[in-house]
C-alpha cells in the first residue's frame, strides 16, 4: 500500500485540535449500564441471546420433526407453546429460528463493517485514484433507498437466504466506508498522531495503535444503532418468501407461514411477532444510549 | 445594495446548477451499478428469454441469433450505451411472465400506490408534527413521558409486523374491512395507517428534539422577554426554525413514496407496484424487477435534489454562505 497524500507536519500542527475524546471501554460498559434505558434493553437482549444459544441445548424438541398426528396443538404440558401446521414443536423452532434472525443479523453487520472499514481505511490513507473511485461509488450508494437496493440484488440473484444476506451487505456498506474514511482524514491531523509519525513510529503502527481504536468505537455505535432496522429488514424480507425458504424455521418465515392457521392457532403468530419486536426495541435501546453517550457533541 | 442582491442571486444559480450537475452523475452512477447487476443473474440471458417465449429447449442456432438480436456479442461498454439509450427512450423492455412492456405494466400499477403512499404520508406528517408539538409544550410532564415511550415502542415495531398484527386481529378477528383489498379505496386507510406508524414515530422524535433546542435558542429567550405567549413563541417562532430541518426529512419521505411501501402493499394485497415486484423476484421476472429498481432510485434521487434546492431557497442561513 502506498500513501500518496502529502504529510506536512507544520500545516497539520497548526489545526485546531480535532481529537475526539479517548473513551475507555470499560467506562462506557458502567455508564450503559446505569443508563436506564440501556439497562432494560441490555437485559433483554441478555435473554433473547440465553433463549436462542442455551434454549435448544435444554429444551428436548427436535425443531425440526414433524408430527402428523399431533398438528396445531395448543399450549400444553407437553409442547410449552403447542405445535405449528406440521405438528412442530413451536417453541424448539423460535430458538432455532430465532438463531438465525440474531444470529444473520450480527453476520450482515459485521460484514458490512469489516468491508466498509477495509475500504475507507484504504480510501482515507492512499487518496489518489482509489479514494476518488471509492467515494462516487459510495456517493451512488446512498442517493440510493438502501430497500431498493437491496430488492435489485435480491431480485438478480433470486430468493434465498444466502442471496438474502449478500443483498443486504451490497445495500449497506457505503455508510461505513464514508464514515472511516472521514474519521482517517481527522485523524491523519491529530496530535497524537503526527507526534507518533515525528517519533518514527510507521504509519502500520500508528494505524493499529492510534487511529484504529476509535474507528471501531464509532463503527460499533454505527452497528447497534443499524441491529435492530437489520433485524426488521430479514424478519420482513423472509416474512414475504425472499429469505430462509420454507421448511427452514426463520422468525419471519414463521410468522408468515402462521398467517394461514389465525382462525385455529392464533398463538402460533404471537410467538414470532413478540420475539421480533423484543429483540428491535432491545438493540435500539442498546444504540440510542450508546449513540449519546459516545457522541462528543451530546457530551459537552 | 443592488450589486449584492445580484451577486447573491448568480451564487443561488451556481449552486442550483452545481447540484443539477451532481444529480446527473449520480444518476449516470446508478444506471452503471444496476445494469452491471443483471449479468449477475443465473443462467444466459438470450435462452432465459426464449424459455420465457415459450421456447423451451431452443437449438444452438437459436440462442446464437437471440444473442446477436439482443446485442451480447457486443463489447460491454457498447452494450451499457445502447441499453441506456433504450432506458432513456422509455423502452424497459418486456415482462418474462406476460411479454407486456414493462413500463406499461408498472405505470398501470403506479397510481394505486400512490394513494396508498401519499395518504400514509400525509397522516405520518400530521401524526409526528402534533405529538412533537404536545411534547413540546409539556416537556417533561406526563404526557411528554407518555407520547416518549409510545413512540420508542412504535419506532422498533416493523411496519411488516403492524401490518400482519392489525391483519389479523382488525381485520380477521373483529371483521371490520375486507382481507384482499384489491384496491378498494374504502379499504385504504388501514394499511396507510400501519405504514404511517412506525415512520411518524421516528419523525416525532426528530421533530420533538429539533423544537426543544428552538424553544430554548436565544432568540426564544427574546421572544419570551417581549411578552410572548408559550403557544405563540411555539408556533411563530420554534416551528418554522425546526421545520427546515424537518422539511429535508419529509422531503425524502415523498423520494420513498415509490418502493416505502412495498412490504405493507404485500400484506395487504394493494395491487401496487410494490406487491407486484415481490411477485416478479419471485417469478424471476428480471425486467420488471429492474423496472422497478430504476423508478424507485430515479424519483428518489430527483426528490432529494429538489429538497435540497428548495432548502437553500427557502434557508437565509445557507442562501448567503453563512456558517449554520
Amino acid at each position: 500500500m502506498s500513501f500518496t497524500r502529502p504529510f506536512n507536519p507544520l500545516d497539520a500542527a497548526a489545526e485546531i485540535e480535532t481529537a475526539l475524546p479517548v473513551v475507555k471501554h470499560r467506562k462506557v460498559t458502567a455508564r450503559l449500564w446505569r443508563h436506564s434505558q440501556a439497562r432494560i434493553g441490555m437485559i433483554l437482549g441478555i435473554l433473547l441471546l440465553c433463549f436462542v444459544i442455551i434454549g435448544p441445548i435444554i429444551y428436548p424438541h427436535d425443531p425440526a420433526k414433524p408430527d402428523y398426528g399431533n398438528k396445531l396443538a395448543p399450549p400444553g404440558s407437553q409442547h410449552i407453546l403447542g405445535t405449528d401446521q406440521s405438528g412442530r414443536d413451536q417453541l424448539a423452532r423460535l430458538m432455532e429460528g430465532g438463531m438465525r434472525s440474531l444470529g444473520s443479523a450480527l453476520l450482515v453487520l459485521g460484514s458490512v463493517s469489516s468491508a466498509g472499514l477495509v475500504i475507507g481505511l484504504i480510501a482515507g490513507m492512499s487518496g489518489g485514484w482509489f479514494d476518488a473511485l471509492a467515494m462516487r461509488l459510495v456517493d451512488v450508494m446512498m442517493a440510493l433507498p438502501g430497500m431498493v437496493m437491496a430488492i435489485a440484488v435480491v431480485g438478480v440473484l433470486g430468493p434465498g437466504f444466502i442471496n438474502l444476506l449478500v443483498a443486504l451487505v451490497i445495500s449497506s456498506w457505503a455508510y461505513y466506508a464514508r464514515l472511516t474514511r472521514s474519521y482517517v482524514l481527522t485523524a491523519r491531523q491529530r496530535q497524537d498522531v503526527i507526534s507518533a509519525r515525528l517519533a518514527g513510529i510507521g504509519w502500520g503502527r500508528v494505524i493499529f495503535t492510534h487511529i484504529l481504536p476509535g474507528v471501531l468505537t464509532q463503527l460499533i455505535v454505527i452497528v447497534t444503532l443499524n441491529l435492530g432496522s437489520m433485524i426488521a429488514w430479514i424478519s420482513g424480507l423472509s416474512f414475504l418468501g425472499l429469505g430462509v425458504q420454507p421448511p427452514k424455521a426463520e422468525w419471519g418465515a414463521m410468522l408468515s407461514g402462521s398467517r394461514f392457521y389465525f382462525t385455529f392457532a392464533p398463538w402460533l403468530l404471537l410467538g414470532p411477532a413478540i420475539l421480533i419486536f423484543l429483540s428491535v426495541i432491545s438493540a435500539n435501546l442498546i444504540g440510542n444510549a450508546l449513540r449519546d453517550i459516545l457522541d462528543p457533541k451530546a457530551n459537552e | 445594495m443592488n450589486s449584492n442582491q445580484h451577486y447573491e442571486r448568480v451564487e443561488i444559480v451556481k449552486i442550483i446548477f452545481q447540484r443539477l450537475l451532481q444529480m446527473f452523475l449520480t444518476l449516470l452512477g446508478a444506471s452503471l451499478i444496476i445494469w452491471a447487476l443483471l449479468p449477475l443473474a443465473p443462467g444466459d440471458p438470450a435462452m432465459r428469454i426464449l424459455q420465457s417465449l415459450g421456447v423451451t429447449e431452443p437449438t444452438q442456432h437459436e440462442v446464437e441469433t437471440k444473442r446477436e438480436e439482443l446485442g451480447l456479442n457486443q463489447p460491454y461498454h457498447m452494450q451499457y450505451i445502447q441499453w441506456l439509450g433504450r432506458l432513456v427512450q422509455g423502452d424497459f423492455s418486456e415482462s418474462y411472465q406476460n411479454g407486456k412492456p414493462v413500463l406499461e405494466e408498472l405505470g398501470r400499477r403506479l397510481p394505486d400506490t400512490f394513494r396508498l403512499a401519499s395518504l400514509s404520508l400525509v397522516l405520518t406528517i400530521f401524526f409526528s408534527i402534533s405529538l412533537a408539538l404536545i411534547c413540546t409544550a409539556f416537556h417533561n410532564q406526563w404526557p411528554d413521558h407518555l407520547i416518549l415511550f409510545l413512540t420508542q415502542i412504535g419506532a422498533s415495531t416493523p411496519s411488516f409486523l403492524i401490518g400482519v398484527l392489525t391483519l389479523q386481529f382488525v381485520v380477521v378477528k373483529l371483521g371490520v374491512g375486507k382481507v384482499l383489498s384489491q384496491g378498494d379505496v374504502k379499504m385504504i386507510l388501514l394499511p396507510a395507517l400501519c405504514l404511517s406508524v412506525n415512520r411518524s414515530s421516528n419523525w416525532s422524535q426528530l421533530l420533538r428534539a429539533g423544537l426543544l433546542e428552538a424553544v430554548n435558542a436565544k432568540y426564544s429567550l427574546v421572544a419570551t422577554a417581549r411578552g410572548a405567549r408559550k403557544l405563540r413563541l411555539l408556533f411563530k417562532y420554534a416551528l418554522p426554525n425546526a421545520m427546515l430541518p424537518f422539511l429535508t426529512v419529509i422531503g425524502l419521505g415523498i423520494g420513498g413514496i415509490i418502493g416505502g411501501s412495498a412490504i405493507i402493499e404485500a400484506i395487504f394485497t394493494w395491487p401496487g407496484i410494490g406487491s407486484f415486484v415481490f411477485k416478479a423476484i419471485t417469478a424471476r421476472d428480471y425486467p420488471v424487477v429492474q423496472g422497478f429498481v430504476i423508478i424507485a432510485g430515479a424519483s428518489y434521487v430527483l426528490a432529494s435534489t429538489l429538497v435540497d434546492i428548495t432548502s437553500t431557497l427557502l434557508d437565509p442561513r445557507i442562501r448567503e454562505g453563512g456558517q449554520l
